[in-house]
């Protein structure tokens, strides 16, 4: 019964990894493939994490210090690979319409 | 099932290597030359040596890799 | 024609390697050394990670060669690149201003970052004798937390004194107790002269603990000076 949870919920995490790479494929410009990736990736990872913990019991504090961890780092570093972006002037589609930072940045540069 | 794996891997670094002389810019050659330090990574993992495989992980796929990156800063400036 | 020696310098490499790909069958017992040490290991020097029994006990004079090269290449990079720091020194605060800095999210969560860092460097290398670890692979991920502090404010500057100081006093400490088991075991850095104690227990296995934690902190220093080095 544990590894039935155990197997679907490794299955969903392998699916919501399937749709990073794919999001990371088909999206249009560089912001929204990394959102793409980072959101369905960490996701993924907590889930097969998870369904591995139902597996192995004995494994769970290590694998819960595991899946803090991948929480803490992965925002953290798609958020400076944006900024990163946005600094050296990616250009976004044209979908998009309201570039929060592009205006902070000016009135910073103004205000200075 | 665990050669077909180690197969796939192998030829995932000839890809990356061949990858990384074929890139246009210096900065996805050195990406490149860290994806092929991860895959043998975790072949080593695969292969039964843990020691080697976090070793390689550490200092192939992190340290080599930014040290290229302050090298190529460099040169980039000095050239100027 | 140059292209033409390419194309056969690599046909030819590819020749031996595809010979030996070949050529290699899998073996399915071990060798008549490699069965020895797996035997010999666990009963004489009390350790359950026969790698690190080796590497730190068997083949030790290997490891302070090892340490030896790391330390020329320290050498060797301060040698190339120390000059142009000079000028850095003197004029630190116009570099800090025109650096950019990184925003809060990445400063916060570096500054959580580091000592998870350095607490797991830490555990790699004092289960060195135990499970999958040892000297060098702590010291790497010690250097890796000095990287993410480096990469993740400008204003963080490494203290070049006190990281060469420690190195070199690890490496000298490492020599010393190479001595020592000279004088009190069998030889040259053997893991003896400290009690044997329980088999798998975290103080166990001899002078091993004490020999990689002297090997993860000279190993990281030398990897953080050389980072500090290399960056403009």
């Amino acid at each position: 019964m544990a590894e039935l949870i155990g197997s679907i919920l490794v299955l969903l995490g392998a699916i919501f990894h399937f749709s990073a790479g794919l999001g990371m494929l088909r999206m249009p410009d560089a912001y929204t493939r990394m959102q793409a990736g980072t959101k369905a990736s960490t996701l993924g990872n907590t889930l097969i994490l998870l369904g591995l913990g139902f597996y192995h019991p004995e494994w769970s504090l290590k694998l819960l210090i595991i899946i803090c961890f991948v929480l803490m780092t992965n925002p953290v570093s798609s958020h400076a690979l944006a900024r990163a972006a946005h600094m050296i002037r990616i250009p976004m589609t044209r979908r998009t319409t309201v570039d929060a930072l592009r205006a902070t940045r000016q009135r910073r540069r103004s205000g200075k | 099932m665990l050669e077909l794996f180690v197969y796939l891997l192998c030829g995932s670094i000839l890809a990356s290597g061949i990858l990384a002389i074929r890139l246009g810019s210096l900065m996805a050659a050195m990406v490149s030359g860290g994806l092929a330090s991860l895959f043998a990574a975790v072949c080593y993992v695969l292969l039964g040596a843990p020691d080697v495989a976090m070793t390689e992980a550490s200092i192939g796929s992190g340290l080599s890799t930014l040290i290229f990156l302050y090298a190529i800063r460099r040169t980039a400036t000095a050239k100027e | 024609m140059r292209r033409a020696f390419v194309i056969l310098v690599v046909v030819l490499f590819g020749l031996v390697f595809t010979s030996l790909v070949i050529a290699h069958n899998e073996r399915h017992s071990l060798r008549p050394l490699a069965e020895s040490y797996v035997k010999l290991i666990p009963q004489e020097l009390g350790a359950p990670n026969v790698i690190t029994g080796i590497l730190l006990t068997y083949r030790a004079f290997d490891t302070l060669g090892e340490v030896a090269v790391l330390f020329m290449v320290a050498a060797g990079v301060g040698l190339v690149l120390g000059a142009s720091n000079k000028r850095r020194k003197s004029s630190p605060r116009k570099v800090v201003e025109t650096a950019r800095l990184s925003s809060e999210i990445v400063q916060s969560g570096a500054q959580i970052l580091a000592p998870l860092i350095a607490i797991f460097a830490a555990y790699i290398i004092m289960n060195g004798h135990r499970s999958a670890g040892g000297g060098f692979q702590g010291g790497a991920v010690i250097a890796s937390g000095v990287l993410l502090l480096v990469l993740a404010s400008t204003r963080y500057r490494v203290d070049l004194e006190f990281l060469s100081m420690t190195e070199s006093a690890a490496g000298v400490l490492f020599v010393l107790t190479g001595i020592a088991g000279l004088i009190f075991a069998g030889g040259f850095l053997d893991n003896r002269m400290l009690p044997l104690g329980q088999f798998g227990a975290f103080f166990s296995a001899g002078a091993i603990p004490i020999l990689s934690v002297l090997l993860g902190v000279k190993v990281g220093c030398e990897l953080s000076v050389i980072i500090d080095r290399f960056r403009a």
